[in-house]
């Protein structure tokens, strides 16, 4: 099988400082990606320069088209969630997932069932009302909401109860189970069946 | 998955206008602002009638640059911090589609408050009923370019105080209010007026592939 | 074409790295300040001394050999600017970012320096220091343009996505200088002041004319100089954490010794 995507010696720098250089890693379907490292290390700026919102510095990206050839640009739907939930607290659970810019294609059912998966009971409870763990289970529920290819998902662990940190390993493995490949990154390995990639570097 | 652009153009318009009327302040704010503005000038100058009609055209479009440039950080503040902007940026979908959505989004909700607010003053600073209509199609075409400015220099200062979009987009909108008062008083003068509207109206046909590309560009640098 | 393109591009990537630049402007720094002092000199003694007095407002005029060149001056290097912007937001050319950082301020003081010559000479002429008159009101507002883009590289941190930022800024005001420039015109014939007209200039004497171009030349040359020392300046701050730039400056500390 082919992987989703290529990363081929990838390097980047910051205002003179070098955060990572020759990364080389393969996203194939049903395995997950681990970027471990401190702060400061370059993850969220990795996975900004995946999805195209950095530009590229050195090295190259491949994604896979439909036609199982390589094409520059991505072509894979993709999921991404920085560190701040791209939850809004003026809108209802319900409405914070039908109207996310992920949500094309998602039905009414579909949308009920991902909210009932993560455990948030009252659909139409305003946001602002919920519990920070609440408000992390609906960006959880939008993962569900479509068949994405490869979720691109910063520090999804941190700050998480343990039962919380058990769903989203049951969810991983779930989607992963349907071909859906995650890229996630953290401070230290998590329990997700992952290839690991360590940021950190001697300075 | 490919999806319908304008659906994608509803869904964000759909959502900004959810939040903005969910709290009531983005559309009362510019609206009240206008009005205490406008009526500062009768009680600093002189509340003669004459005097007054000469002054409001400048009046008016003073008020409606200031207050159309009031909430204006906040175009994209918010979505940036919570994180949704990434998101939007992230689909397949044209970035280029979603800025217009939110400068549209943002005229909505001060622009249209500021017509409205524009018509009570007409009233309350004499302006003859002849103009009134040039008045209002003038500030239809400057309003929203000012949208587009502001969503610019929004951008621009993502993150930062702010006075500083302000400050960078008002010397770009002189000639919104050079137009703008100009079409005004060619109206109260029984002047032809078409011209300037035509003007503005052009301004507005660049403004808007230019400035939201640019716009896109502006926001994109927030990320490195 | 595109051919010539690529050449364009190579070219100022190439010469547009820091180092490289730093070491050729090295060497042709001292000829341009060498060059622009005389050519401004020649044009500023020309002008002042050797140039005949006006019959109508005797030796006041003599101040457009500053105002003008200055006044020109602001307008092109905002236009300078803008290409330099196009270059940094299409090809992320880094030194091209650092241009519009150095030719800002520049710019900014020669429009500045314009509005204030204009202002000293309108006082004997007109008598009065600030006319609103359609040249004096576009020439204020493209100096509230250059603060609002210094004012906008000044605000970021990062200085890198502030040559950006304000490179975008500078491409919108090319494109509404023209506009400014017509709306004030317009403007201007609305309003019709009666107290004071500017009548439009005579067409010079060519014993006028021969010094303004002269020290138009000079202007240019000395922004040429300021701007290099300028982006120097900036070089060496930006990259103070290169090798190159401390084996430069631990170089000249020996020569110095």
């Amino acid at each position: 099988m082919l992987p989703k995507l290529k990363v081929k010696n990838l390097s980047c720098s910051r205002a003179d400082n070098l955060l990572f250089h020759d990364l080389n890693f393969e996203v194939v379907a049903g395995k997950n990606i681990e970027i471990i490292g401190s702060n400061g290390s370059g993850k969220t700026t990795l996975l900004r320069i995946l999805l195209g919102l950095i530009n590229i510095g050195e090295g190259k990206l491949e994604w896979l088209d439909n036609e199982e050839n390589y094409n520059h640009y991505r072509s894979i739907d993709c999921f991404y969630q920085g560190h701040s939930l791209g939850i809004k607290n003026l809108l209802s659970a319900h409405e914070n997932l039908s109207l996310s810019s992920y949500s094309f294609g998602a039905s009414e059912e579909k949308i009920a069932y991902a909210l009932d998966r993560v455990g948030i009971k009252n659909h139409l409870s305003f946001t602002s009302e919920l519990s920070v763990g609440q408000k992390k289970r609906i960006s959880i529920a939008r993962w569900l909401l479509k068949d994405f290819g490869i979720y691109f998902i910063d520090e999804p662990f941190s700050a998480l109860d343990d039962q919380a940190t058990s769903l989203i390993i049951e969810i991983i493995e779930e989607l992963n189970a349907k071909g859906a490949s995650f890229v996630i990154t953290g401070h230290r390995a998590s329990d997700v069946i992952s290839n690991q990639i360590f940021l950190d570097h001697e300075v | 998955m490919k999806s319908d652009i304008y659906n994608w153009f509803f869904l964000i318009l759909k959502r900004d206008l959810l939040i903005a009327f969910r709290r009531s302040s983005t559309y009362i704010t510019p609206l009240i602002f206008f009005l205490i503005v406008v009526s500062f000038f009768p009680l600093a100058l002189s509340p003669d009638q004459d005097f007054l009609r000469s002054l409001a055209p400048g009046v008016i479009w003073i008020a409606a640059l200031l207050s159309s440039l009031l909430a204006v950080e906040t175009i994209f503040s918010e979505d940036f911090k919570d994180g949704t902007l990434d998101e939007f940026f992230v689909t397949n979908e044209p970035s280029f589609v979603l800025v217009f959505a939110k400068v549209l989004c943002h005229w909505l909700i001060t622009g249209l408050p500021i017509l409205l607010a524009s018509a009570i003053s007409s009233i309350i600073l004499y302006l003859p009923a002849s103009s009134f209509l040039p008045m209002i199609c003038s500030l239809i075409l400057g309003t929203f370019f000012m949208s587009l400015l502001g969503a610019m220099g929004a951008a621009l200062s993502l993150g930062r105080s702010a006075i500083l979009s302000s400050i960078i987009v008002l010397p770009f909108s002189i000639p919104t209010l050079l137009m703008g008062t100009a079409v005004v008083s060619s109206a109260i003068n029984n002047q032809d007026y078409s011209g300037f509207l035509l003007i503005m109206g052009a301004m507005l046909a660049i403004g808007i592939p230019g400035l939201c590309l640019l716009t896109v560009e502006a926001i994109l640098l927030n990320y490195e | 074409m595109s051919r010539i393109w690529n050449f364009i591009k190579s070219w100022t990537v190439e010469m547009g790295s820091p180092p490289l630049f730093f070491q050729w402007s090295s060497k042709a720094l001292p000829w341009l300040a060498i060059i622009s002092i005389i050519v401004f000199s020649i044009g500023m003694v020309w002008g002042i001394f050797y140039s005949p007095t006006d019959y109508k407002q005797g030796d006041v005029y003599r101040i457009i050999y500053i105002h003008v060149p200055s006044a020109i001056l602001g307008q092109s290097i905002l236009m300078f600017m803008a290409i330099c912007g196009f270059i940094t937001v299409v090809w992320r050319v880094k030194i091209s970012g650092m241009l519009i950082k150095s030719a800002a301020s520049i710019g900014a003081s020669f429009t500045l320096i314009a509005l204030i010559t204009g202002s000293i000479w309108g006082k004997p002429t007109w008598g009065t220091w600030w006319v609103w008159d359609a040249r004096l009101t576009s020439t204020l507002i493209l100096f509230f343009i250059y603060t609002a883009i210094i004012g906008l590289h000044s605000s970021l941190d990062d200085k890198t996505k502030a040559d950006r930022a304000i490179s975008i800024l500078s491409l919108v005001g090319i494109a509404i200088i023209p506009i400014i420039k017509k709306s004030v015109d317009w403007w201007y014939t609305l309003h019709q002041p009666s107290t004071f007209t500017l009548s439009s200039a005579p067409s010079m004497a060519p014993d006028m004319y021969q010094p303004l171009l002269v020290c138009v030349l000079g202007f240019y040359l000395i922004f040429a100089f300021l701007l290099t020392m300028n982006l120097r300046a900036e070089i060496v701050f930006r990259e103070k954490n290169k090798t190159w730039v401390s084996k430069q400056y631990l170089n000249r500390q020996k020569n110095d010794k």
